[in-house]
């Protein structure tokens, strides 16, 4: 760009900090009151904090844990009836000390927290408040499994949505790759055989042009932010045809009549072209590719400084 | 856009600055450190005294924030890439 004294600090931000050199920040601007406000709000609440907790879990470990509460009850129940006389009661027999009386417990503890309450074992004494305790528990972390499976389902469907309107895009860029490098083509010809392009041929590469500008900059922004990663294939192919329309673009500017100034926009355009396009390297891309990608990579790159 | 110049090419020109070199002269008014990512990295933390000027807008607002192409100008990123 014209820069006659320009340095470059290869080693940027890491090598500063790494050899202790001093770092400057900016102070992030006080937050706005009512956020505040918000989160202080959030964490009061320590109810929330739970369930924001039992949300993050994974739905495994959630059922894992509601059934382990569930067995714990139980054991609760059945040792207090042991231990301390006011255990539970079936009919109008207490629960006895044994397996079968265990077995009694969880099944009253299982009843609980699914809050049935058939009342055919009733809890005595201290261990009603227990229960209580136990069924809105129950309750809590059985709607939790209940919200993590209908709400993986929907992941699923808008993963699935992405995948589709990713593939349907790349499609629509090779498409159009093609159809400008078609449209080069025959641009090219018009200009061998005329000598010049006349006003409406000009209008057309304009927005030929335009175009691929905008399919190099779907194609640069997948190679540099993605979250979604392209199979190498479909990588290949697009950088293929990026390859063969940048070659027929610098045929066709090479042959074009130098300063004829006809059309600044088709000079920005080819300018955006050549910096999109500089930006494309097998090794400045910051994924690891496999080589022959890299190659069509260099490739564009190469091309690149011939544009302009 | 500058990344890719980490490779040496002909149609930029630029000088290998050394970090040595930047902290014996990082009060000297007469250089000017431009540090080219995203103002989010910029604002974490960044060599005292240096420009923001993310890549993006490099095309854009390069003139207007580095008007004379004479001056002494060190422009970094992140890391080597």
């Amino acid at each position: 760009m014209g820069y006659t004294n320009l340095h470059y600090y290869i080693g940027g931000m890491a090598d500063w900090i790494e050899n202790g050199g001093p770092v400057e920040k900016v102070q992030p601007a006080a937050a706005p009151r009512s956020s505040q406000n918000i989160q202080s709000l959030v964490s009061r609440t320590s109810w929330t904090g739970f369930l924001d907790l039992l949300a993050g879990w994974s739905l495994e470990r959630l059922v894992g844990f509601w059934l382990g509460m569930i067995v714990v009850f139980g054991v609760v129940y059945w040792v207090a009836g042991i231990g301390m006389g006011w255990g539970l009661q079936a009919g109008n027999v207490a629960v006895k000390p044994n397996l079968e009386g265990l077995g009694t417990a969880i099944y009253f503890s299982f009843v609980t927290a699914l809050s049935i309450g058939y009342g055919d074992v009733i809890p005595l004494g201290a261990l009603r408040i227990l229960a209580v305790a136990e069924g809105i528990a129950g309750l809590l972390i059985f709607g939790c499994v209940i919200s993590k499976l209908v709400s993986r389902r929907q992941e699923e469907l808008t993963g699935e949505i992405h995948r589709t309107t990713f593939d349907d895009r790349l499609d629509r860029v090779r498409t159009n790759l093609h159809l400008v490098f078609s449209d080069f083509g025959a641009v090219q010809q018009l200009q061998v055989e005329q000598g010049s392009l006349p006003g409406q041929v000009l209008r057309r590469l304009e927005s030929t042009v335009r175009v691929f500008r905008g399919e190099l900059q779907t194609v640069h922004d997948l190679l540099y932010r993605s979250q979604v990663v392209p199979d190498e294939e479909a990588l290949e192919s697009l950088l293929a045809n990026l390859v063969i329309c940048l070659q027929s673009l610098v045929e066709l500017s090479g042959s074009r009549p130098k300063n004829n100034g006809e059309s600044a926009a088709l000079d920005n355009g080819l300018r955006a072209i050549g910096n999109l396009a500089r930006d494309i390297c097998g090794e400045c891309v910051p994924r690891n590719y496999a080589p022959a990608l890299k190659e069509s990579m260099d490739q564009i790159h190469e091309l690149a400084g011939k544009i302009g | 856009m500058f990344q890719a110049e980490s490779k040496p090419d002909s149609y930029h020109a630029y000088r290998v600055i050394s970090r040595k070199e930047i902290l014996a002269r990082l009060q000297d008014p007469a250089l000017l450190l431009v540090n080219v990512m995203p103002s989010e990295t910029f604002e974490a933390g960044h060599i005292p005294r240096s420009i923001s000027l993310p890549v993006v807008e490099v095309d854009s607002k390069a003139r207007q924030f580095l008007p004379d192409s004479e001056r002494e100008i060190i422009i970094y990123c992140a890391g080597p890439t």
